[in-house]
């Protein structure tokens, strides 16, 4: 090629700054399509049928009493919760540490963070709503007795559905801004048993705390999840049986040569609704204002869940914008 | 009378005893300052760092080439100095001793275990460092339990320290040679091709700012296939991410009109960058993959249309049609490396960066992607490719950068120009001696890249004058 050649063919050349490249939007739906490609060639389907079988499992234990009883309701939310945030820490906490080189490649070439992330956001919620649907639809079939009135949307099944799902995204995004943060799966994957402790340890229901540690709770996924389920289970309203169970224990204890705990257990259960009433007598003393049966209980713990949502995702974001950091 | 008499004997000695321990204390501090001042001093560095506190252990990190498990132990020493008053106080309170915190109290003990844990971590780090040490100072490593007993720990380091006989071995000799000249002439920028200007790239290491580029000045013609040549840590690698402008230098950048780096954003998309590593998601197709990418580098404005014929061309191009619906993963070493440089292709970028596109393929392969290369040169673009086994095919270069490690050991231009007149200029017949004659004595090379690279600065010099 001659150089006047060379030179026409320059000059004929597109001015390629002056050319506009795809949005955020356009790109959040190009790696959505990757995902949800991706959702069929790798394995990340096999979060549903993981889903089902802890749904399975946690119904099987405390499924009878959930929602029947003050112990039942309290040690079943909590087993709720504890699957929510299995799964979510589960459905995220790879995927972006384990593409990290390839991210600071497509960032260096165009990508936006942000579309990147948001793509994983509504990813990730498509496979928490999922988990949410087969969880219910696991609980309908054993047979779980779902409280008697709905506190938000007319619907108790929509209620329970919503505050699963907030609580499986929160712990989602949780562990999606872990991956965003640490460099390798096998950094991920040590830091996750230290968060899940964390979460099951301060929920604040289960295990009794007090001081600078209860107000840790509120920094819980856990807690608010816990919080929720258990106002909408109507804990407040329920019956305590444990305390009646234990003392039922001392049924035979001898006096005198007389059973004095006998005779009166046999009197409360032949009066009719005695032992009923003895046992929400317990239940009264032992109410938790928190968990009260009120909208405002579960519309704050819905908030708080959704807060917990955006802040992680926010520092998603933060923190893969320094991705070109990272040493070869 | 008496009790009060007591009470003074009592408030005397506990002043007295508080004194003395503060004066043990102060004496201990003297002793292992002086120790480690002079090791420093034997392995070059500054003798008072010794006595600043938490510093002077990095510093003995330097020494002992543990440079990142200094930065580490401390913070790790920082913050047990902040614990260890609460550590006192518990185990006190564990003997009876003293009483002063609630040794019970759910937030005394979670900051007790967390103070633990950090002092396990000190120790490990400590370890690791004296180790590095016994290495420096060519001594056995059963020296480290010495070092990690107190009291015996302080009579060891004075011991390194003063005695003649611990001097440091692994410690690389300071060259005596003179640093090479320097051109320091900036070019002027061409129209149709790509305009080189580093003055210097710093980064930053811990406490320490290293010069990794410095001195470099070259123009290179569109149509012009590069080489780019330089033994390990030479900077090749530095300098390309230099001059795509994605970890900007002290330089100018000019590629035909435009400022890379003030026009970033958009010169992005102009750029085309293959990492060494093929950096895709292997559970994708070989056409998603390179559609989704041309859906994010190709113009917006372009019809769908346009740009599914973009990519069949290129498909075309590097030798995948026939693998359009191959999932990345069952690709070949050599069929993958091809997408991952239509990846880049894709926008038709001006400049064109490769990283070692050979690596792990054999011989007729390489060839097949480098006559790729040189046609995509052909169609009028820059391509600078960094390769380890240039031989092969260095009948398609047209030209050849050479980086150097200085004396100071920062990347310095030793050479740019036409393939033969490199031949000439270093007087070898391969890459492979050019290479060789530039490398460092200790890598097997004969360390003359002092000589090339003052060489080449003269004749630019005198080119430029």
């Amino acid at each position: 090629m001659s150089k006047n050649e060379k030179k026409e063919m320059y000059a004929a050349e597109v001015d390629k700054t002056q050319l506009k490249h795809q949005g955020r939007l356009a790109q959040t739906g190009v790696y959505l399509g990757k995902l949800f490609r991706m959702f069929i060639f790798q394995s990340d389907w096999k979060v549903f049928p993981m889903a089902a079988v802890i749904a399975g499992l946690v119904c099987y234990v405390v499924g009878e009493s959930l929602f029947k009883t003050m112990e039942g309701t309290l040690l079943g939310s909590f087993a709720v919760s504890c699957i929510c945030i299995w799964n979510g820490f589960f459905n995220s906490i790879q995927v972006i540490c384990r593409e990290r080189p390839i991210i600071k490649r497509e960032h260096r070439s165009g990508m936006h963070i942000t579309s990147y992330v948001l793509a994983h956001m509504i990813y990730q919620a498509c496979l928490c709503l999922g988990q949410t649907l087969v969880t219910l639809y696991i609980f309908k079939l054993m047979k779980i007795q779902f409280p008697a009135g709905s506190l938000i949307s007319g619907s108790v099944t929509l209620d329970l559905a919503i505050t699963i799902f907030l609580t499986t995204y929160a712990a989602d995004m949780m562990s999606l801004m872990i991956s965003s943060f640490v460099r390798s799966t096998t950094t991920a994957m040590t830091v996750m048993p230290f968060l899940l402790i964390f979460q099951l340890v301060f929920s604040g229901g289960f295990f009794s705390l007090s001081g600078a540690a209860l107000k840790l709770t509120d920094f819980t996924v856990a807690k608010w999840g816990l919080t929720a389920l258990c106002s909408q289970g109507h804990y407040n309203e329920l019956p305590m049986v444990s305390i009646w169970n234990n003392l039922k224990k001392l049924n035979s204890v001898e006096i005198d040569g007389e059973q004095p705990l006998h005779e009166v257990f046999y009197m409360i259960e032949q009066t009719e609704g005695g032992r009923e009433e003895i046992m929400l007598k317990c239940a009264e003393y032992n109410q938790k204002p928190e968990y009260d049966s009120e909208p405002e209980t579960v519309l704050m713990c819905w908030s708080r869940l959704s807060f917990f949502i955006v802040i992680f995702a926010c520092l998603s974001v933060a923190s893969l914008e320094y991705v070109d950091r990272d040493k070869r | 009378m008496g009790e009060t008499v007591n009470n003074d004997w009592e408030a005397l000695f506990t002043l007295f005893f508080a004194a003395g321990y503060l004066l043990m204390e102060i004496i201990q501090y003297l002793i292992v300052s002086i120790g480690i001042s002079g090791i420093l001093k034997k392995c070059k560095k500054t003798a008072w760092h010794a006595f600043v506190p938490v510093l002077r252990y990095y510093r003995i990190s330097q020494c002992a080439n543990r440079e990142h498990e200094g930065r580490v132990f401390m913070l790790l020493i920082f913050l047990s100095r902040l614990l260890t008053p609460l550590l006192r106080s518990s185990s006190n309170s564990v003997f009876g001793l003293q009483n002063d915190a609630d040794p019970l109290s759910k937030g005394f003990l979670l900051a007790t275990a967390v103070a633990l844990g950090v002092s396990i971590c000190a120790l490990i780090y400590d370890i690791r460092i004296t180790c590095g040490l016994c290495e420096t100072f060519g001594r056995k490593k059963r020296w480290v339990i010495l070092f990690e007993i107190p009291i015996v720990s302080d009579i060891a380091m004075l011991v390194w320290g003063l005695s003649k006989k611990f001097q440091p071995v692994g410690l690389k000799e300071e060259e005596k040679e003179k640093g090479a000249e320097e051109s320091n002439a900036d070019l002027a920028a061409i129209k149709d091709g790509l305009t080189v200007n580093i003055r210097q790239r710093t980064a930053r290491d811990g406490f320490q700012e290293k010069v990794l580029l410095r001195d470099i000045h070259l123009t290179i013609p569109r149509g012009h296939l590069v080489l780019l040549l330089g033994g390990s840590g030479a900077g090749k690698t530095t300098f390309l991410n230099a001059v795509t402008g994605y970890e900007p230098a002290d330089a100018t950048i000019m590629l035909g009109d435009h400022d890379v780096y003030k026009q970033y954003d958009s010169m992005k998309y102009d750029v085309g960058f293959v990492p060494q590593s093929d950096l895709m998601r292997g559970n994708d197709t070989v056409l998603s993959t390179l559609n989704d990418a041309a859906i994010l580098r190709l113009p917006s404005t372009m019809k769908a249309k346009e740009r599914k014929a973009r990519v069949m061309e290129v498909l075309e191009t590097m030798g995948l049609s026939m693998l359009c619906n191959t999932l990345v993963e069952k690709l070949s070493g050599g069929q993958r490396k091809r997408l991952s440089i239509a990846l880049e292709i894709i926008s038709d970028p001006q400049l064109f960066i490769l990283d070692e596109p050979d690596s792990g393929l054999d011989g007729v392969v390489a060839r097949g992607l480098f006559e790729k290369l040189r046609a995509i040169a052909d169609e009028g673009k820059i391509v600078v490719v960094i390769t380890h086994t240039p031989d092969r095919v260095i009948d398609l270069f047209d030209d050849v950068i050479v980086l150097a490690k200085d004396v100071d050991r920062t990347g310095r231009l030793a050479y740019y120009g036409p393939v033969q007149e490199a031949f000439k200029f270093f007087e070898k017949d391969s890459m492979e001696q050019v290479l060789r004659s530039i490398n460092q004595k200790e890598e097997g090379g004969e360390g003359r890249a002092t000589e090339f690279v003052g060489r080449y600065a003269h004749q630019l010099q005198q080119k430029a004058s």
